[in-house]
């Protein structure tokens, strides 16, 4: 029996009443008729609201699917009518108690559903009932409709005891139960921005029981909340992935790679090397299974993790190249993944393989897709020294084929190879300039333009290829312009004699005839550079460059591993952190702020920028005004004011000093709220120690902490504190993490914090000075080798003279006391450079401090090149 | 940078696009998966293919699936055998006796199954012939250079079940050469560990049809067929020489072979015959059919022909050449099934299985 026909109705004018009249018919069957035809004019966008009533009184049925149906009109009209809704409580109150239980379910689930906050009032009681059902249906639908209710009443969920119901379920007896019970308290924690479901090992133990009973999603569910817990030993992060690793094999694909996820999580801790070799292992296997024998969407959000995944442990995949070969058939989007990861794995020993595909890659149709695979072949050539030869045959191969976005694509890429390994290839530059004449795109013209005046003593006629292209001066792109007047500028310099009217003529274009600032500066400097100083600007112009290099990895380590936690999340699709595409659901949600809800603004704090990755906190404008100056400490506070010069000032310092706090808000600004703060390193973390009093008549409660972007990107972890009574005091340790996402500039020192600390009152601003030798990690240290290389790969862009007290030895150990550790040291007489290492966060920081021979200089380098600032102004003080 | 308040996921099946709406971070595979199953299950539910008639034809059943597949994003009934119980599928029959009587097509009573330790199965299920017929299915991925050498081939698996099984069986399953699977991954109903230990397949099936397990095979594989693609242009035109033949198949059949021909756009009109089966040309797709029920023994198959072409034509066009077939009763990895036993229930039931290879993406370069 079809249900099309319910959609033919039409709208004629007398339906709305021929249908109310149905709906109150006597046969049950009449009126289940009235009800789909009623959603079928609801599907297609019909008003039927004026029905509800009449709906409603058929919600009185033994009849299921009657009273599904007329569950899911109310669902959807309830917003609309909340007045009405009420007056389907009583059924609901009623079905909640029916004696099957499909029914039961179905009125807590539907309760769950209907946002009206009058109706939740009356939820709170099934829902207990239903939490605590004999039947397993009823608690798991009931353990999601908490999650429901705290999206609709944090403080009933929270008032009610229903948090304590849900972990209780934890140790319920159906796997699927707990399963749903885990989704519920993972989504609770999403809303709340607090950590609920703690990882003790009873948790633990129960977790890692439901996971092999309960259904795929479920399985998901509980492998997404074990990753975000985290251990120490070893023991147990080995003991959690080998429980983890059987779902490796499951047939769902979601499951798989969350189980990858909570793996790649626990790895690091795990000591044992074969422990280690072992998993990685068995994760190889069913990642090449994911892309042989799965759908394109799922094959495409597994080549984005695998992306992440080989620039973490390449070893994983490293001989599975042959998976990601290229089939004619693949959609586009898989294709060019499949490029990207092939170069990644490319090594000497499987080129020839690779090079192949990548010759056949670049015989396809799709343009966009032929450049990357031309592109490609570049980059091994630049990545692997002994491919080169072979990649630069390749490509010479493909330019014979006279299709004119390969020969073009492969231009642009031998310019790099050029620049790699100069003076090797120049033999080939003969057949590069036979297709001058068919360059048409700007990159590709001035790759070539680059290239002739790059080795204009070598080729002939370099002269006559460069003058072709300055009838059209004025025609071309600001890319080609410049590149043309470098060019003949070079060749000026080579060939001086014949090309004297050519250069003046280029110079001449380049700073009388356009607006084009850029090509101006650069025509003016050139000129000048020429008349004042021919042979300085041989020095300059063809000077030696530095090799450029290819490095495959693309994401820096510290973006790298914070990524890999969010394997099998939208943001390893993205490669991008959470906070940067989605908005972050009510980061600190509070009931109370009922205004804001309304809008955009979900936080209880002012003003947030929607601009930025982490919820920027104040506003920077008005900074100055709004954050009052750390106060001085008041008399009768418990504190020591710390004076942090002389305290550096001994080379002995160790980081196990008793906390010293001083008073960074006093009673009078907050509320009646005195804090004091001060911070320290312990277990390998900063933390901050916060003394709360309340000296006011009222509890303090509902703590919650933010701070606002600083230049080291500290973020505040979890703040827990208890409510605090009137006249009492509650000590509490913050720990501090450094995230990419809280750098900003400096507001003051690079040292101080802004801190909003919100309770129960209100909202309070303070700042807090973080000492210079607290802010670096213990594991700063790095090998030689890794340090040597990474060194030399950066250039030096951050020279600083400094005042250095002492000698590089008693500097050595004052660095050392505040974590940044010696790597090296170099002697050029009568000069002394010494190299350190230091982290901040995952964040490599390398400095360079030279002695002797003048003033002492710093030279920083990182890839976090937005923490240099900071680290340099933190290197002035330890140095002083 | 922008951040926005909704993602949107979506997959295309049979030109139907099921889109999921999320607002926050989450797993996109639990996303694809989940619509993947709402696919699957609306062709259990209306018949083969789904497409948008069909949806308009069974909206309420739409609906009610939908409900109960999810409650509040979160995936909830999904397992065939436990929706067939809460909502059951339409037929003609219950269509005439629920026309006539006026009875729901909604079960009052409470499913067990959904609840019970194994929730992909039917409580008391019967059937008057107990029987189990097993499909394992190999196909062959592979692209094979001019030279005719393979750049790679990957031969995956997929065992499918059809089980008409009383009450509630424990089946295993023995291979005879399990060591040569490189990779598996199981139905929920598969006991991994136990297959970790003594790589055998132990499970309480779900009624009906579903997928067991798939696998890959490791190593190198000869190809069961060869095809040898010559399609060369010059200035006036081109000329395409296609020979098949069939490699080592142990003796069994290769049948149902096509081979498809995509030509270059500059391709003009086709001129092409074939010594043995059937060869068709499209001239708006520019696609070559050629059709042959199996490989004769007396003489090597061959198509033969003449393109004519504009004069944008390249010399260097390489047409990837593509091939089907089928081979009954073989399996190109060798596996082997031992045996498969019964547990936990008295009867004797029919048990069949049998191989079959087909072609996957099997691509020749020319």
């Amino acid at each position: 029996m079809s249900d099309a026909k319910y959609f033919g109705g039409g709208s004629k004018k007398g339906e709305i009443s021929e249908l109310q009249e149905e709906l109150h018919h006597q046969r049950e069957d009449k009126r289940k008729e009235a009800v789909k035809k009623v959603i079928a004019a609801m599907t297609v966008g019909k008003d039927v609201s004026m029905l509800f009533t009449d709906v409603l009184n058929c919600i009185q049925t033994n009849n299921l699917e009657l009273k599904k149906l007329v569950y899911l009109y109310v669902i959807n009209h309830a917003k609309l009518q909340p007045e009405k809704a009420i007056l389907a409580v009583n059924t609901f109150q009623k079905d909640a108690s029916d004696l099957n239980p499909l029914v039961r379910a179905l009125a807590i689930r539907t309760m769950g559903c209907i946002r009206v906050d009058r109706v939740t009032e009356y939820l709170c009681e099934p829902l207990r009932n239903c939490l605590k059902d004999k039947d397993p249906y009823v608690r798991k639908t009931a353990a999601l409709c908490v999650a429901k209710l705290y999206d609709l009443s944090a403080e009933l969920v929270e008032t009610q005891g229903f948090l304590e119901l849900l972990i209780q379920l934890l140790s319920d007896s159906n796997p699927t139960v707990v399963a749903n019970a885990v989704a519920a308290l993972t989504e609770i924690e999403d809303i709340s921005g607090r950590t609920i479901l703690q990882l003790t090992a009873s948790n633990l133990n129960k977790l890692l029981a439901a996971l092999n009973e309960c259904t795929e999603w479920g399985q998901v569910f509980i492998l997404n909340s074990l990753s975000k817990f985290s251990t120490a030993d070893s023991k147990d992060a080995e003991s959690i992935c080998e429980r983890v690793a059987p779902r490796l094999n499951h047939a769902n694909s979601a499951v798989v790679l969350a189980a990858v996820k909570v793996i790649m999580s626990y790895m690091d801790h795990i000591e044992n090397p074969e422990a280690q070799k072992g998993l990685c292992k068995k994760m190889g296997p069913p990642l090449v299974t994911l892309l042989t024998t799965k759908e394109p969407e799922i094959q495409y959000v597994a080549l984005r993790n695998i992306n992440l995944i080989v620039q973490k442990k390449p070893s994983i995949l490293a001989h599975e190249m042959r998976v990601f070969f290229i089939k004619y058939n693949d959609p586009i989007y898989v294709k060019m993944e499949k490029l990207e990861i092939m170069i990644m794995l490319a090594a000497e020993r499987n080129i020839e393989q690779v090079l192949n595909e990548f010759k056949e890659a670049a015989s396809e149709v799709d343009v966009e897709f032929v450049r990357k695979a031309v592109r490609a072949i570049g980059r091994c050539a630049i990545k692997i020294d002994k491919a080169a030869d072979r990649c630069v045959a390749v490509l010479l191969e493909l330019i014979q084929m006279k299709v004119s976005y390969v020969v073009q694509e492969s231009i642009i890429v031998i310019k790099d190879i050029f620049r790699k390994y100069p003076n090797q290839y120049e033999s080939i530059i003969a057949t590069l300039c036979q297709n001058l004449d068919t360059l048409d795109e700007p990159e590709a013209k001035a790759s070539m333009i680059w290239i002739v005046g790059e080795y204009a003593e070598r080729i002939e006629n370099a002269d006559a290829l460069l003058d072709s292209f300055l009838d059209n001066f004025h025609d071309e792109s600001s890319q080609v312009q410049l590149q043309l007047v470098t060019a003949v500028v070079k060749l000026f310099l080579k060939r001086p004699k014949d090309t004297q009217d050519m250069v003046q003529k280029v110079l001449n274009m380049a700073t009388q005839e356009t607006d084009n600032p850029d090509l101006r500066d650069r025509g003016y400097i050139y000129w000048r550079l020429l008349s004042t100083d021919p042979e300085a600007a041989k020095n300059v112009v063809l000077g030696e460059k530095p090799l450029i290099s290819e490095s495959t990895i693309q994401i820096d380590e510290a973006m790298l591993s914070l990524l890999c936690r969010e394997i099998s999340s939208l943001a390893s699709v993205y490669h991008k952190l959470p906070d940067t595409f989605v908005t972050k659901l009510k980061e600190v949600r509070k009931d109370k702020v009922k205004k804001d809800r309304e809008t955009d603004g979900e936080s209880l704090l002012p003003q947030e920028q929607q601009g930025g990755g982490q919820p920027n906190i104040f506003d920077l404008d008005s900074v100055g005004e709004s954050l009052p100056q750390t106060s001085a400490p008041a008399a009768r506070a418990p504190v020591n004011v710390m004076d942090e010069l002389d305290f550096l000032s001994s080379p002995s310092t160790g980081v196990s000093q008793p906390v010293s706090k001083e008073i960074v808000l006093p009673a009078e600004r907050g509320n009646g709220m005195q804090v004091a703060a001060g911070a320290a390193r312990r277990g390998g973390q900063l933390h901050l120690d916060l003394t709360i009093q309340n000296q006011a008549g009222a509890p303090l409660g509902d703590f919650a902490i933010q701070f606002n972007k600083n230049p080291f990107g500290f973020a505040p972890t979890q703040l827990q504190v208890p409510p605090v009574n009137p006249m009492s005091t509650v000590e509490t340790s913050l720990a501090i993490s450094n995230h990419p996402n809280m750098f900003g500039p400096a507001q003051q020192a690079a040292n101080i914090i802004q801190i909003a600390l919100k309770n129960n009152s209100g909202v309070f601003y303070f700042q807090v000075t973080i000492p210079f030798h607290l802010i670096f990690s213990e594991a700063g240290e790095v090998s030689r080798d890794d340090y040597l290389s990474q060194w030399r790969s950066m250039p030096d862009e951050h020279v600083r003279e400094v005042q250095v007290a002492g000698d590089s030895n008693s500097v050595q150990g004052k660095l050392r006391g505040a974590n940044l550790f010696y790597v090296a040291k170099r002697t050029v007489a009568p000069q002394e450079f010494v190299y350190f290492s230091a982290k901040v966060g995952e964040a490599l920081m390398m400095v360079e401090v030279s002695f002797g021979g003048g003033p002492s200089r710093i030279n920083t380098k990182s890839r976090s090149a937005e923490l240099i600032p900071a680290f340099e102004q933190a290197l002035y003080t330890l140095l002083r | 940078m922008n951040l926005t308040k909704y993602l949107a996921i979506h997959i295309l099946r049979e030109d139907l696009c099921y889109l999921a709406i999320v607002a926050k971070e989450c797993s996109p595979l639990l996303v694809i998966e989940f619509l993947q199953r709402l696919h699957e299950v609306f062709g259990t539910y209306f018949g083969q293919s789904v497409t948008e008639a069909s949806v308009r034809e069974n909206f309420v059943i739409v609906y009610q699936l939908l409900d109960e597949m999810m409650d509040n994003g979160f995936p909830f009934t999904t397992e065939p055998n436990s929706l067939s119980e809460i909502i059951p599928p339409p037929n003609v029959f219950r269509a005439v006796v629920g026309g006539i009587t006026g009875q729901s097509n909604m079960k009052a009573d409470m499913n067990t199954g959904s609840m019970s330790m194994h929730p992909w199965r039917k409580a008391g299920v019967r059937h008057t012939t107990n029987e189990i017929y097993i499909d394992i299915i190999e196909s062959i991925d592979s692209t094979v250079e001019t030279n005719g050498m393979a750049a790679h081939t990957e031969v995956s698996g997929e065992v499918a079940v059809q089980c008409k099984l009383s009450g509630i069986p424990d089946l295993s399953l023995f291979f005879s050469n399990p060591h040569i699977l490189d990779d598996v991954s199981f139905h929920p109903c598969v006991r991994y560990n136990r297959y970790e230990q003594s790589k055998v397949v132990s499970f309480i099936p779900p009624d009906g049809n579903f997928k067991l397990m798939n696998y890959r095979v490791k190593g190198q594989l000869q190809l069961p067929i060869y095809v040898k693609p010559q399609i060369t242009f010059s200035t006036n035109g081109g000329r395409v020489n296609v020979m098949v033949g069939s490699k080592t198949t142990g003796g069994k059949v290769v049948e149902d072979i096509i081979i498809t021909i995509p030509f270059p756009k500059f391709v003009t009109t086709a001129t092409l015959s074939a010594n043995y089966g059937t060869v068709q040309y499209d001239d708006i797709t520019r696609i070559a059919k050629w059709t042959l029920s199996k490989i004769p023994k007396d003489k090597s198959p061959i198509l033969e022909g003449n393109l004519s072409t504009t004069a944008a034509a390249t010399m260097d066009s390489n047409p990837v050449v593509q091939a089907e077939f089928k081979i009954m009763q073989y399996a190109s990895s060798g596996l082997k099934v031992d045996t498969l036993t019964l547990h936990n229930e008295s009867y004797k039931p029919y048990k069949g299985v049998r191989f079959i290879t087909k072609a996957g993406k099997l691509h020749f370069r020319s």
